[in-house]
């Protein structure tokens, strides 16, 4: 089973979810709406999921 | 003439052409369209193999290649598939799964100039994985992926491990490798650990019966294409790849063959991707796959799967059906059938039915099939009065049957692979009538009058 937490993308504000390895692997995310890269920090989000 | 795609889709075409469907009109994989007419179909309860003829590539142009999708989106094309007929696609299919999973027909050696798969052969810069109509399927994807079986050699044993994994489009000649099952895995962390690249090929296209054999379950140390070979009915065909020769040996049968290595130690972003659970897998880190060369035959096919839907969920369902209800006979032969609902996508739900003869059996039964099959989280067992492929009748006897107090148990703390909202528990849900108590009878239309009143004599 996979923990996750989800993100809001800086530039086109979609949301999407990552593994929790890459909370501090150092690696970009990339948006899977706008393909932009962007620093794990700049998109997390206060809740882990929606309910 | 040996077994390969074309051949497959031309017996369907000519045996049972309401089971295909061509599509002529322009479509753009990559933007979504095939899923979308593939949902608009499944809307509608329909799942015909689909053929697109003039799917648009990654670079928006017409690409040379028609996609297949949805072979395996139908049990009766699936025992079609392997040789029988399409009557028997339940649970017979199932156990002729397993015996064949016990056998084992040694791979032929062919010459590369005689291996239909080489007949387009690409190198190094002229290689460009854009030509390829790959599919992106779901809104969150992060791009296009393949869907098809992978291989790998071990480099101690020389054996050959076949299985799927989804490679996702990076660059014209880089993809990233889902390699997430431990077979595959344990391989490439060998080569890792050597610090060597680890050859890797995937195959986009073949036969139906080789890519179902590609899902038995053998244990690691196998030679995955002898056991394809005792699916397929025939050897498998196989000649020397374009980077590695004799040292590593490809499909000779395969529409297209992409080979390439997974350098130690490099990781890159992929995901989310629509998965089996018909969730978005996270996204995270994978092997980088760097393309050495790419091979195919004239007029090849590109083949890919409906990640998450009925397709993909069939295929999780026929290799373990059987296998596990060999297992559970051999605890309590009373067992009478045995079923793995695409509604549990084909991997998470068994439904067992049993001549029950004492009380506590049924129980007994869930515990040895999730502990036979590590991706089951959830087990119902039923009485042999409810036919466990029609799932109404399953559904009925949770509704009639189950007391929740004492038929349902969970089970704390158990690695679960995928992720559902039962976490790490799995569900046992006796769904049996008792014996101990006084239980009313199920009703029924007698025997002898259902002999004698015969259909055809009241509505001809
Ligand atoms: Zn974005």
């Amino acid at each position: 089973m996979t923990e996750i937490f989800w993100v809001r993308c800086p530039k086109c504000k979609g949301r999407f979810y990552c593994d929790t390895e890459l909370r501090y692997a150092g690696v970009d995310l990339i948006c899977p709406f706008c393909q932009t890269s962007f620093d794990v920090e700049k998109g997390l989000e206060t809740r882990t999921a929606p309910h | 003439m040996p077994k390969d795609l074309g051949s497959f889709l031309t017996r369907i075409r000519r045996e049972f052409p309401r089971e295909l469907l061509d599509v002529k009109k322009p479509i753009r994989p990559h933007m979504w369209e095939v899923s979308a007419l593939l949902k608009h179909l499944e809307d509608q309860g329909r799942f015909p193999i689909t053929v697109f003829h003039n799917p648009k590539n990654l670079l928006d142009k017409d690409s040379a290649f028609p996609l297949v999708m949805n072979l395996f989106a139908s049990r009766e094309r699936c025992a079609l598939a392997l040789g029988l007929p399409p009557e028997r696609s339940r649970l017979e299919m199932s156990l002729e799964f397993a015996r064949r999973e016990q056998r084992r027909v040694d791979p032929k050696v062919m010459s590369e100039d005689r291996a239909p798969v080489k007949e387009v052969i690409e190198k190094g810069a002229r290689i460009d994985l854009r030509k390829f109509p790959i599919p992106r399927l779901h809104h969150m994807d992060l791009g296009c992926y393949t869907t098809m079986p992978c291989i790998m050699r071990d480099p101690d044993e020389g054996f050959y491990d076949v299985t799927f994994v989804k490679c996702m489009y990076k660059q014209p000649r880089r993809m990233v490798a889902s390699i997430e099952l431990p077979h595959l895995r344990r391989i490439f962390e060998k080569y890792e650990e050597r610090k060597q690249p680890a050859p890797f090929v995937t195959i986009l296209g073949h036969h139906p019966a080789f890519l179902l054999g590609s899902l038995a379950l053998t244990e690691f140390g196998n030679d995955d294409y002898e056991t394809i070979g005792s699916y397929l009915g025939e050897p498998v065909r196989l000649t020397p790849s374009e980077t590695w020769g004799k040292d590593f040996l490809v499909p000779a049968d395969a529409e297209i063959v992409i080979e390439g290595l997974l350098p130690p130690g490099v990781r890159e972003i992929c995901n989310p991707f629509g998965e089996v659970t018909g969730h978005y897998q996270p996204q995270w880190l994978m092997p980088v796959l760097d393309v050495k060369a790419v091979t195919y035959r004239e007029n090849a096919l590109f083949q890919g799967i409906f990640s998450g839907h009925l397709g993909h969920w069939i295929l999780g369902t026929i290799p373990k059906e059987g296998s596990l209800f060999n297992a559970l006979k051999k605890i309590y032969p009373h067992v009478t059938a045995v079923h793995l609902p695409v509604s549990g996508c084909g991997r998470f739900a068994c439904y067992i039915s049993v001549k029950k003869r004492r009380e506590g059996v049924a129980k007994t039964l869930g515990m040895a099939a999730l502990l036979n099959s590590p991706l089951l989280q959830w087990a119902v067992i039923v009485d042999d009065d409810i036919d466990v492929f029609k799932e109404r009748e399953v559904v009925y006897a949770l509704i009639t049957c189950v007391n929740p107090a004492r038929d349902v148990d969970v089970v704390e703390n158990v690695f679960n692979l995928f992720t559902t909202a039962l976490g790490h528990r799995k569900v046992i849900i006796d769904a049996t009538r008792p014996l101990d108590v006084p239980f009313p009878e199920r009703i029924k239309v007698p025997e002898a009058a259902l002999a004698r009143v015969k259909l055809e004599d009241f509505l001809t």
